[in-house]
């Protein structure tokens, strides 16, 4: 049964998406539906997977040789991502059937996202290292073509070979990583290793831990390797919501909360990925201050809650983690929905160029402004706030001050930036030309669960934490009912803290008017702030070099039949020549 | 020189005169041509090695395979040869290099 | 000795199809090859097979060559090979004698007496085989139809896409004014 579910997530979205493409472009109308269609089956085997919850394989795929065997173990963390990748990949999708309207090409559009959601549901589920890394590549390519899917763009497709080659070089270091295990521990499963993690040799451990982070950091966009996320916003919208806010980037954190026990121990490590976190949340705070691409303010936004994520496995807590992985997930899918229905509605990007649509757009804004404020942290009744405010306990708890500090910092610039882009969106006079209309029936059919989820998700704490507990034999969570959970972070000092620091973040852009004075003072910050700190050039750099190596080894690409078969037969020669010898 | 040496030297002939073709004939027709050859070659090794080992009918079913496989591809090959000198006006293989810079 | 001719001439004929300048004739010298390797398949006891290559590679795809060469016209090719002369020979002598050296001689086989008829190996016990043939022929028939038939000609329309902000300039506190570009009266 529990086989058969997980069987069914991943191939119903892939059959789906041969389906889509196999309907063809003429048909939109049965592309739109078939893509639903197969993305809410998807979403609801995922769903039904949730009681089936265990830490056993229940598939087992002997594939011998060098690929060990293939497993899949739908314990606490694989189901729950895949459940968050399908159910807000079928909202997305839903979304799509009325932001994609009329579009050319939509069986690429659809196959791919369908493609993705299953590469993410097998990423999240599968138990060996090698499949996992497999997964892996599926979703780097899904998102590389997805960025670039407005192909005769050079923005878009240079944003999507960005993204590809900084991912990459995290593929590198989770496949080392597997074959590391592989070497040391007989075979690839992630159980072995978390449970044999102590007989490794200390080096060989931590050249495997901080392998993992850097693999994490790339997926997860953390600095420096965040750059690739903002410039991805090339992509049509729902697959931002899904792929760069809601599901893909999360990889990173589930990997470093995956194999949090078998690195724990590891010197240096906890502190490292905690500094990652904190810099990467505070900077990318930073940049969303600044930024005016309404896309833009929402992927720093995204860079910056994830650096939560990943401070909190640093810190220790990775149910807070998981929690914030939650949330956020919910609250950016529908703030970047939100975005897409108003960025079809008004034809622009440009913050600027918006202004006063909540009169124009009342349920798209009402839903907006619901995210807005759990990304802001605003308190009780928002998913974010609760989660946060976790993160942040678990860090005055676990980790050193300073950091905590730092993350107390970057929740009043979330909430002031925050603050600032629902303003400019949706208050104020209205600025742009172009005339905006409702958002269409299938957007606001998107935008109203994941809406409710943000004001609801935080009421399953409890039942949240144990599940994941249960499931987790390596993990050893301390979890309790939900009463209490509300209670201890309501008691909590460092809410307080956070509280006032969210609220004086609001103050600021409220009486932004009379801290002129400041800002032409920071104006020199503004101004790195806007250039990326400077890791723009660093990351131009590794790509361009990647570009220049490939266009080095092209000369051995005559693409001459005769020339290539040159290579066979030396090769062939070789091969022999050593049999010989 | 023993019947199954001389089997082997021809499997190895054959091997040399398809690979040969490959490396020299620019017409896609005998691309095509080249490839049927190396098949024959491994054909007539799968079959030999069912005769060495006492297991002939496994070595010819999995010949049956190999020629089945070895036509259904040279039949798309043709047809692809076909669409070639439609669209490009020339079977030359050197005017198929087009992803060059 | 009879092995030794149909071998030496299924080489030469093999060198010749790809030597010869007119596409029919290699066409031809292919058959031939085919026909020898058949032969010898024959001589060692594979009669079924034998029978299925010299039907299948001298009948069926002679004449679908010929058919194909019929449609596309010989093409007259007298342009030098694109790799240097020395290198193709060199390679594959090289690769001749290697393989020779490697493998020759080898000792005489153990024919043992028959245990398993062919239909019987190849309808029962290889019979995962025999559906992966009926899936490739059906593959083969499907690509060739395709590629035969004239492309559908798919209407595309034009895409539409946002426009994006180009080099925001950096505010801190951002001012409510809209873009200059963009200044309305």
């Amino acid at each position: 049964m529990t086989a058969w579910l997980v069987i069914c997530t991943i191939a119903l979205t892939w059959l789906g998406a041969g389906a889509v493409w196999l309907v063809g472009d003429s048909r939109p109308r049965w592309q739109h539906s078939l893509a639903v269609t197969f993305a809410l089956a998807a979403a609801v085997t995922a769903v039904l997977l949730i009681p089936q919850a265990t830490d056993e394989a229940v598939i087992t795929l002997s594939v011998g040789g060098m690929f060990g065997t293939f497993t899949f173990v739908p314990d606490g963390l694989s189901v729950f991502l895949t459940a968050v990748a399908t159910v807000i990949g079928s909202l997305a999708i839903v979304f799509s059937v009325n932001y994609m309207h009329g579009e050319a090409q939509l069986g690429r559009y659809y196959a791919l996202v369908l493609l993705f959601i299953g590469a993410m549901a097998g990423l999240a589920l599968s138990g060996s290292l090698f499949l996992l890394f497999l997964f892996w590549e599926i979703t780097a390519l899904c998102s590389y073509a997805l960025i670039s899917f407005y192909n005769d763009d050079p923005k878009a497709v240079r944003g999507g070979v960005k993204a590809l080659i900084i991912t990459q070089l995290g593929g590198i270091g989770l496949l080392l990583g597997a074959l590391i295990t592989r070497t040391y521990l007989g075979d690839y499963q992630i159980s072995t290793l978390l449970a044999q993690a102590d007989t490794l040799p200390p080096n060989i451990l931590s050249l495997l831990a901080f392998g993992f982070l850097i693999a994490a950091m790339a997926k997860s966009a953390q600095v420096p390797f965040h750059t690739w996320l903002p410039d991805a916003m090339e992509a049509p919208t729902p697959v931002s919501a899904l792929i760069h806010a809601a599901t893909m980037v999360n990889a990173g954190v589930y990997l470093l909360a995956r194999f949090y026990p078998a690195f724990a121990g590891v010197a240096g490590w906890k502190t490292a990925v905690a500094t990652v976190g904190m810099v990467t949340a505070l900077l990318a705070a930073l940049m969303a201050m600044v930024a005016f691409d309404l896309k833009r303010v929402l992927a720093y936004s995204t860079v910056s809650q994830l650096g939560y994520m990943v401070y909190a496995v640093g810190v220790g807590g990775v149910f807070a983690s998981q929690l914030h992985l939650f949330s956020h997930a919910v609250f950016k899918a529908l703030l970047f929905l939100g975005a897409g229905a108003v960025i079809h509605a008004v034809g622009t990007r440009d913050m600027r160029q918006m202004g006063g649509l909540r009169r124009q757009m009342p349920v798209t804004s009402v839903a907006f402004m619901i995210g807005a404020a759990a990304l802001a942290g605003l308190p009780f009744f928002f998913n974010g706030f609760w989660s946060k405010e976790l993160v942040l306990e678990m860090g005055l708890e676990g980790g050193p001050l300073w950091a905590y500090g730092g993350m107390v910092l970057g929740a009043g610039i979330t909430a002031f930036y925050t603050f600032r882009m629902v303003w400019l969106v949706f208050w104020g006079e209205p600025r742009g030309a172009a005339h905006a209309h409702p958002a269409g029936t299938a957007m606001r059919v998107a935008l109203i669960p994941l809406a409710l989820g943000t004001l609801t998700t935080w009421l399953v704490v409890g039942p949240f934490g144990h599940w994941l507990a249960d499931t987790l034999p390596y993990h050893h969570l301390h979890v309790k009912t939900t009463a209490e959970f509300l209670r201890d972070i309501a008691l909590a000092p460092a809410t307080y803290v956070a509280i006032a620091v969210v609220g004086l973040g609001l103050a600021a852009w409220w009486w932004r008017d009379h801290l002129t004075g400041l800002a032409k003072d920071l104006r020199g910050l503004a101004q790195f702030a806007a250039n990326g700190f400077g890791f723009e050039t660093v990351n131009r750099v590794v790509v361009n070099l990647t570009q220049r190596a490939a266009s080095a080894l092209q000369l051995t690409q005559t693409g001459d039949l005769n020339w290539n078969v040159v290579g066979i037969v030396g090769a062939l020669l070789l091969v022999l020549l050593v049999l010989a010898g | 020189m023993n019947d199954m040496s001389i089997l082997v030297a021809g499997v190895i002939g054959l091997l040399g005169a398809g690979l040969y073709g490959l490396l020299a004939v620019r017409n896609l027709f005998q691309v095509i041509i080249a490839l049927q050859v190396l098949v024959k070659a491994a054909v007539l090794a799968l079959v030999m090695a069912g005769y060495a080992s006492g297991n002939l009918a496994l070595g010819q079913s999995l010949g049956v395979t190999v020629i089945v496989a070895d036509t259904v591809v040279a039949v798309i090959g043709l047809a692809l040869a076909v669409q070639v000198k439609r669209h490009l006006g020339t079977l030359d293989i050197k005017a198929l290099a087009t992803l060059r810079r | 000795m009879l092995n030794l001719i149909l071998v030496s001439g299924a080489i030469l004929c093999a060198l010749q199809a790809m030597q010869t300048k007119r596409l029919i004739r290699a066409a031809l010298w292919l058959a031939c090859v085919s026909a020898f390797v058949a032969l010898t398949m024959y001589r060692i006891g594979a009669h079924e097979v034998a029978v299925i290559e010299l039907s299948v590679g001298a009948g069926l795809v002679t004449i679908l060559f010929v058919f194909g060469i019929s449609i596309a016209g010989e093409d007259a090719m007298d342009a030098p090979a694109i790799v240097p002369k020395v290198l193709i020979g060199g390679m594959a002598l090289a690769l001749v004698v290697t393989l020779g050296l490697l493998l020759l001689p080898v000792g005489e086989g153990s024919p043992q007496p028959e245990q398993t008829s062919f239909a019987v190996m190849l309808w029962e016990q290889r019979a995962l085989d025999v559906l992966v043939q009926v899936g490739l022929i059906f593959a083969g028939v499907l690509g060739v139809l395709g590629l035969l038939a004239d492309e559908a000609q798919v209407a595309h329309k034009p895409v539409k896409r946002e426009t994006a902000v180009a080099n925001p300039e950096p505010v801190l506190a951002a001012t409510e004014t809209p873009a200059p570009q963009e200044a309305r009266a």
